[in-house]
């Protein structure tokens, strides 16, 4: 890394000032090259309906995915409460088999990682934040951008229905390992598996089409000025994120497919010669395994299109709210770069006991592992972005906190599971569970929730309530904490995931007392949630007004022309950069903060670094 | 109250909770020791770099946190302490991945005495099958499976004649003898796994995968499935009990052979001539 | 809105250059059209879609226990009596990388504004492509009557058949899409939506220009390509 992190004239380069050739203006110039694409014309909608159900502008598609991600959220929560009633007290909703214990357990992971919060990252933020933040009137193509929005849409219909069918939803976990997912043995093996499949695939290609957009609107459609190393990590963090998405992507997709063909035309890819019930069925020849590699070739770089926009996102709240530049940018832009790439050399980190060549064991913990340095330095720049802050102690601050604290912990029961020798006794177990759910479940929510509550002014015109999204994060952050921090012990102990009942395992009584109380947390947790809906309904009706540029940013999704921003976003004249989105707290400078339009002749007598 | 003090509380209770957990990992009884070692060691390692960072940012909290007159300092980046803090990084993750590596290369490479014991997994339950006087397995194939060759057997294996057949969820091993564990599954995947032994691997319907381990506990001890396999999978339990050398001797010469089994069959079912042809 | 060129930019050379150009403001492509570069990503990603595919390919090949039929006699034609191998595939072959030629030319001449000629080569491309469907389609007819199916084949193992359907199938898909695109913007360019700056489409505001023949272009030269590999994995192998 630290080559890159050397080269740092071709980053000075890259600042206004230089930029056109001619020779290098004063600092205190203005100058900013011309326009090199003529601005875009938008279609504005007329009609109730194109205006708000089949609209183009990337903010209400953001707002539409938001939506409907948190739609299945809630369902996935309510997923998350039947599993931990049965857990917590076996027996105690009545109705509750195995096989349904299972189809809650698959919908759950599944609606969680991909309909939930990728969805609500990349849909959601990305729609709404990229074209305001890099300073475009919207995205490239917005008709696509549309019709990513309803194949999502049709994506969760069709996930949804699946819970209508004869059979019920499929109950293979979300791994979906064959030959299991489409045999008898597993609940929804019939209709509810295909249903999934089409779904995924629905959902894939309604992604790319979104996907395309944000990383165009990135690449070619910035405004005047905008450098790439000026963009918000944010921006950073998303962009790489839908890079890594339209690359792992096409292997979920082919799996798909081939497994809906095993299924319905009776292919072999993924079966080996069965007996089942005595018979021998007529499936031979294929291979589990490749499906297994198929999976984590997506699964693995997906953990980190949920994990990396939750990187940008936080850096930027952590640098408004504690009014200091992001310490070390450039490291955090490489690292989140790097993450991205090595993320696509370590797939196999979840099949150590999958009963592949163990040789590849020893490759895939090395690059594993690698991983965790460039992690390590975004958290210690968070960190250090504290450090000699002038922190305010907001909600939007607590979320990030509560990021902080709960995406080191789950970081380093990574290093655990990466390990590949330490993962052998680990793996399969709870501890899995409490580390997975940690790491991409509880940290990027706690981004999402601050997220929300950051953003919200611009998006409404109004401050969510402090005093109910205080209350709102301790319970959230104690909830979640002491659901996950206890099950890892579980793990030691040696209790299985997957596991509908434990009966007498004499391990196992041992814990009973601490599933019960992981439970009543999760119940908490989980009603925790509707404070913030109250919040959101109440501040929509009596809330704060909060004007423009409210907590003092620099970006420019606070510089819009009016307050909720209009489709074009930037009014007449789209905006000029000059300088990174850091600028907080500048010595010399009149307020603590210095946005991005902000010309150097308005701030001569600043130290301001070049950027 | 201060949210400073109330993320404090967290760590210390985390640390707490940590050193006087009532629930930790079951006594171990076989000599994957190492693994449990590392553990421990990453447990030190990465728990030193929780709690600092943690309560380096708990400080930060305390520290600065809003005043209206102050201004945060401007300091875009700091070179050195980044090397600093890449190199350190670098450092703490070689120190833990170089004894995981060693213990998984013990891991994979199995030792020549071991005895080998065939796991066959089902929908939903075990099945074990250990070797004969040759000390070798017969070869199997899953579509030689049925009532009279429950473990598929290819018939003109001449090593397959003398092997030991379980039909149990429930196997002895002799204690201090490393066993290789080859794995088979007839249907979708599932996991040998005893908690106490640290070890597992998954059965993969269509191959044959191994681990080993050497018991060094008498006891007996409950096998559950890691890897979910269908609506059975929390049930598919089984169990091991490991015995001294005599025991064990015993408990294997009261165990049925495969040629046992054929002639016992062909007693029995006096109509069935299918297997007394060949 | 054609690849523009850009007033008062001047790069210095070497990797500096290039690491300040792919930095800048406003564009990191600078001049190329926002669908070019759509175009190429989405490609970057499709790459992707057909490399798992032949991956899987191999290691299903590499992984069953039967053998894998002789590829030389099963697609061989028989001609007044004879067995050509692979005769059938090398016309298509020929076909479609014939069509990557007119689709060249039509881009050429699109960029000239000759209308009549651009719009005549869009066409022949896409007859080019529609050809090489109806031969695949009597080439998978031809298979079918011999009994081989996706899941069974009377040559070999039964993945020679699920590999060969499922994955000349989803490029044929592509093709067909290609070859409706084909005759679409075929009739956008006789019908001079892309002369005197542009008409509108529907719901959008952009507008129409000889570039869009370039993005189609690309796409089918891409298919072509892959179809080399296809060729190359399944027939000679
Ligand atoms: C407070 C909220 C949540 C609770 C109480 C909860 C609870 C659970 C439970 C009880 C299981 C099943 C464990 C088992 O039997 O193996 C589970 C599995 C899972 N959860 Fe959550 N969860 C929550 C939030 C999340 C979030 C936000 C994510 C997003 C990453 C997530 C992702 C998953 C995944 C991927 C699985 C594995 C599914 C499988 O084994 O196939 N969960 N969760
Ligand atoms: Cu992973
Ligand atoms: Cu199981």
């Amino acid at each position: 890394m630290s080559d890159e992190y050397d080269n740092n004239k071709s980053y000075q380069a890259q600042s206004s000032e230089t930029m056109g050739g001619s020779a290098p203006a004063s600092p205190d110039m203005d100058y900013v090259r011309p326009a090199e694409t003529p601005d875009q014309e938008l279609y504005h909608g007329h009609s109730f309906i194109t205006k708000w159900v089949f609209c183009q502008d990337a903010k209400v598609i953001g707002v539409q995915y938001f939506l409907t991600a948190v739609f299945t959220g809630i369902v996935g929560l309510i997923l998350s409460w039947l599993m931990r009633l049965q857990l917590g007290f076996p027996g105690a909703a009545g109705f509750m088999t195995a096989e349904h214990y299972y189809q809650f357990v698959t919908m759950h992971g599944m609606i969680m990682v991909v309909y939930f919060l990728t969805a609500l990252f990349l849909g959601g933020f990305g729609n709404y934040l990229i074209p305001l933040m890099v300073g475009a009137r919207d995205m490239v193509f917005p008709y696509v951008n549309m019709i990513s929005f309803w194949m999502f849409f049709i994506a969760v219909a069709v996930l949804m229905a699946s819970f209508f069918v004869p059979g019920g939803p499929t109950g293979a976990g979300w791994t979906l390992y064959p030959p299991q997912t489409i045999l008898p043995g597993t609940p929804g093996a019939g209709m509810g598996i295909l249903l999934m499949l089409v779904s995924l695939s629905l959902f894939v290609i309604g992604f790319t089409m979104g996907g395309l957009n944000y990383l165009i609107t990135i690449l070619q459609a910035r405004t005047r000025g905008m450098t790439l190393m000026r963009m918000p990590l944010t921006v950073w963090g998303i962009f790489t994120a839908t890079v890594l998405a339209m690359l792992a992507f096409p292997a979920l997709l082919v799996s798909a497919i081939m497994m809906t063909l095993d299924k319905i035309l009776g292919t072999s890819f993924f079966m080996p010669t069965i007996l089942q019930a005595g018979e021998v069925l007529e499936y031979g020849g294929g291979s589990p395994i490749l499906f297994q590699h198929l999976f984590w070739f997506f699964g693995h770089p997906e953990v980190y299109i949920v994990a990396l926009p939750a990187f940008g996102i936080v850096s930027d709240l952590i640098s408004v709210h504690s009014r200091k530049n992001i310490f070390g940018y450039r490291m955090m832009v490489w690292a989140i770069v790097g993450i991205g790439a090595l993320s696509f050399f370590v797939w196999a980190h979840h099949m150590y006991v999958s009963g592949m060549n163990p040789w590849f064991g020893f490759f895939f913990a090395t690059t594993t592992l690698i991983i965790a340095v460039p992690t390590a330095m975004k958290v210690y720049n968070w960190i250090l972005t504290l450090w000699r802050g002038n922190i305010r102690l907001n909600t939007v601050m607590l979320w990030c906190l509560g990021f902080i604290v709960t995406f080191v912990n789950g970081g380093i029961t990574g290093i655990f599971l990466g390990n590949v020798s330490v993962d052998v006794p680990l793996s399969d177990t709870y501890f899995v569970i409490a580390h997975f759910h940690m790491v991409m479940g509880i940290a990027p929510l706690m981004v999402i929730m601050g997220a929300v509550y950051h953003w919200f002014p611009l998006v409404s015109g109004k401050f969510l309530d402090e005093k109910l999204g205080k209350w709102h994060f301790w319970l959230t952050f104690l909830g979640a904490y002491s659901i996950y921090f206890p099950m890892h012990y579980l793990g030691f102990i040696g209790v299985p995931r997957r596991y509908f009942e434990m009966y007498d395992s004499p391990y196992m009584t041992s814990a009973v007392g601490m599933n019960e109380f992981i439970s009543m947390a999760a119940f908490i947790v989980g009603a925790a949630q509707f404070i913030l809906i109250y919040n959101i309904i109440r501040t929509l009706k009596v809330g704060k007004k909060a004007g423009q540029n409210p907590w003092k940013a620099n970006s420019l999704e606070w510089l819009t022309s009016t307050v909720p921003p209009e489709h074009g976003n930037f009014g007449e004249r789209l905006p000029v950069v000059h300088r990174w989105p850091y600028d907080f707290s500048v010595p010399g400078a009149k307020d603590d903060f210095i946005t991005q339009t902000t010309p150097p002749s308005e701030v001569v007598h600043t130290e301001v670094e070049k950027t | 109250m201060h949210p400073g003090i109330i993320f404090f509380l967290v760590i210390l209770g985390s640390v707490l909770f940590h050193i006087f957990t009532p629930w930790y990992w079951t006594d171990i009884a076989s000599n994957w020791g190492g693994m449990d070692d590392t553990i421990t060691l990453t447990f030190w390692v990465g728990g030193g770099v929780f709690v600092a960072v943690c309560l380096f940012m708990t400080y930060c909290v305390f520290k600065f946190s809003y005043k209206e007159n102050r201004k945060a300092e401007y300091k875009p980046e700091d070179k050195k302490l980044e090397k600093i803090l890449t190199w350190a990084t670098t450092l703490g993750v070689i120190a833990l991945l170089a004894p995981g590596l060693i213990i998984w290369n013990q891991y994979v490479t199995v030792p020549k005495n071991a005895l080998e014991v065939d796991v066959m997994a089902w929908q939903w339950g075990w099945q074990y099958r250990l070797p004969g006087k040759d000390g070798k397995l017969g070869t199997t194939q899953v579509i030689n499976i049925n009532d009279e060759n429950p473990f598929g057997i290819n018939l003109d294996d001449p090593y397959g004649k003398d092997d030991v057949m379980i039909q149990s969820d429930a196997i002895n091993l002799e204690n201090n003898r490393p066993v290789k564990i080859l794995l088979r599954s007839v249907d979708v995947l599932h996991n040998w796994y005893v908690p106490q032994f640290r070890a597992k691997m998954d059965a993969v319907p269509g191959v044959v995968t191994f681990y080993w381990f050497e018991p060094n506990k008498t006891g007996e001890y409950e096998v559950l499935c890691a890897e979910y396999c269908g609506v059975g999978h929390y049930a598919m339990r089984g169990s091991v009990l490991v015995q001294n050398e005599q025991d064990y001797a015993t408990w294997l010469g009261e165990q049925e052979t495969f040629s046992d089994l054929i002639a016992k069959q062909q007693n029995l079912v006096i109509g069935d001539t299918k297997l007394a042809k060949k | 809105m054609s690849d523009p060129q850009i007033e008062g930019l001047q790069l210095k050379p070497g990797f500096k250059g290039m690491s300040e150009d792919t930095g800048s403001d406003q564009t990191m492509f600078k001049g190329v059209h926002w669908g070019k570069a759509m175009m190429w990503i989405f490609l970057l990603s499709d790459t992707f879609v057909f490399s798992c595919f032949l991956i899987s390919y191999m290691k299903g090949r590499g992984s069953t226990l039967v053998d894998w039929p002789y590829p030389s006699e099963v697609f061989a034609l028989h001609v007044g009596g004879v067995s050509v191998p692979l005769l059938l595939i090398a016309i298509m072959t020929f076909v479609l990388i014939t069509s990557s030629g007119t689709m060249a030319l039509a881009v050429k001449y699109g960029y000239e504004k000759n209308r009549k000629m651009c719009g005549w080569l869009v066409l022949a491309t896409a007859l080019g492509g529609l050809t090489f469907v109806g031969m695949q389609a009597f080439e998978w007819t031809k298979l079918i009557e011999e009994g081989v199916r996706p899941w069974e084949n009377p040559f070999g193992a039964a993945q020679f058949g699920s590999f060969f359907f499922m994955i000349t199938g989803f490029h044929g898909t592509h093709v067909s899409i290609g070859v409706i695109f084909l005759f679409i913007y075929a009739y956008k360019v006789f019908a001079g939506h892309y002369e005197n700056g542009g008409k509108r489409g529907w719901f959008t505001t952009m507008k129409g220009d000889y570039v869009e023949i370039e993005i189609l272009g690309l796409y089918w030269h891409f298919v072509d390509l892959v179809w080399v590999f296809i060729f190359a994995f399944f027939y000679l192998w």
